[in-house]
């Protein structure tokens, strides 16, 4: 096996195979993960907070729905959706360019690279999880 | 290169200075000691085995009075593990764990835990985690939403070039239809993706997601003898889906999704 040198793109070249050592992407795979040990023997977590993301979480919020309409709106459906898709919806290709929108709705996955010293956005500052939080939470859960 | 690491035996319990801790990165089986000597842990800390029996803790030093986890504690936490799964079979342990002594990681953990670690170490043997991040090209799924539900096509119209607090129930209702529909997609291309990649794998672990572009998240554990098919496999759903998604392939990793307890 090998661990750290899987950048290259193979056969059809559509899988992308990015190194493993980005910061999201480690933040992604370790935490969170892996075996708890307080959960059978006691274990001191002082020091060393344990971050949690709560990405599976569905918030199905008033917020979040308005953000999709918004993304929604933005859409430039002539652009992206060809002639059959025009058709389908009428006269709308008015207005800007299709935008990406993942930065503004990334929320708490950006605000824990922001403790981690990853990202400076300062939009994305009021979604920061407080780290102490997360740690309690994540202490009693495991209790 | 790869000088091996110290090995603290079972019955060493010397004490660690004041003020540091042992930090447990993973559980190997003893009978692999080939720790590689130029990897390096938490604070740049040389990486020790203490052997207990069958198995081995992977640890380093740490001092405990330092702030919250940082990137390069994340990083380093990482780094071990992968390096040490790169020539073993290993149990992940969550990041920011340790315990006050190496008397106690024998006592507290490889002691009470030795079969049920040495059994899950036989059954990671030979096996590596996979990752699969997907997710929507966002313009290309949100104009299949509209074309396919006539009322958010609709409600699109009525609100799209009003003022944000105009429409607001309107505008509530539009997304809450994009977010059941994108549900449904997931799901449904989810099942897709898995239908060709699980004959190739042992076992998958799904994680859920909520953002706009979100498809899914899949750690799938393999036998290093089906890499290449699962690889393949993963590759031919990449190109199936390429217009309307994008696929990430991260690995081979530790099992960090595949040790945790039931």
């Amino acid at each position: 096996m090998t661990v750290s040198t899987t950048t290259q793109r193979r056969g059809g070249g559509y899988l992308e195979r990015p190194k493993p050592s980005g910061l999201a992407d480690v933040i992604e795979v370790i935490l969170d993960k892996g075996l708890v040990i307080d959960a059978y023997v006691r274990v001191s977590l002082v020091g060393i907070e344990l971050l949690t993301i709560d990405a599976r979480i569905v918030i199905a919020s008033v917020d979040t729905y308005l953000r999709f309409a918004e993304a929604t709106n933005r859409l430039d459906l002539y652009e992206q959706g060809g002639q059959s898709l025009t058709e389908a919806v009428g006269d709308l290709q008015q207005g800007g360019a299709a935008k990406k929108t993942s930065g503004a709705i990334s929320g708490v996955k950006e605000g824990v690279k922001d403790v981690f010293g990853g990202g400076d956005d300062e939009e994305k500052q009021e979604r920061r999880r407080p780290a102490k939080k997360a740690s309690s939470r994540r202490r009693r859960e495991n209790a | 290169m790869t000088e091996a690491a110290p090995i603290m035996q079972d019955h060493d319990t010397s004490g660690l200075p004041e003020g540091v801790a042992c930090y447990v990165y993973g559980i190997v089986p003893a009978a692999w000691r080939d720790v590689p000597g130029d990897v390096t842990g938490l604070d740049d800390t040389p990486v020790e085995l203490v052997v207990h029996g069958e198995v081995a803790a992977v640890v380093g030093g740490v001092t405990i009075d330092r702030p919250p986890g940082r990137r390069a504690e994340l990083v380093a936490h990482s780094r071990v593990l992968d390096a040490v799964a790169d020539a073993s079979a290993v149990i992940p342990v969550r990041f920011g764990s340790f315990m006050p002594s190496v008397a106690a990681v024998v006592e507290e953990l490889l002691g009470p835990n030795h079969d049920r670690f040495t059994a899950l170490l036989a059954d990671l043997a030979g096996r590596a985690q996979f990752s699969i991040r997907a997710r929507y090209n966002e313009a290309a799924v949100l104009a299949e939403v509209v074309a396919e539900q006539p009322e958010v096509a609709h409600l699109r119209e009525i609100t799209r070039g009003l003022p944000e607090e105009a429409a607001y129930p309107q505008r509530v209702r539009l997304g809450e239809l994009v977010s059941k529909t994108l549900e449904a997609k997931r799901e449904a291309d989810t099942a897709i993706m898995l239908d060709a990649i699980l004959p190739h794998t042992v076992a998958y672990h799904v994680r859920a997601g909520s953002d706009l572009d979100h498809m899914a998240d899949v750690a799938f554990l393999v036998d290093v003898d089906q890499r290449q098919a699962f690889e393949d496999a993963a590759e031919a759903v990449a190109e199936a889906m390429h217009e309307r998604a994008r696929l990430r392939l991260l690995g081979p990793m530790a099992p960090y999704d595949f040790v945790a307890e039931e």
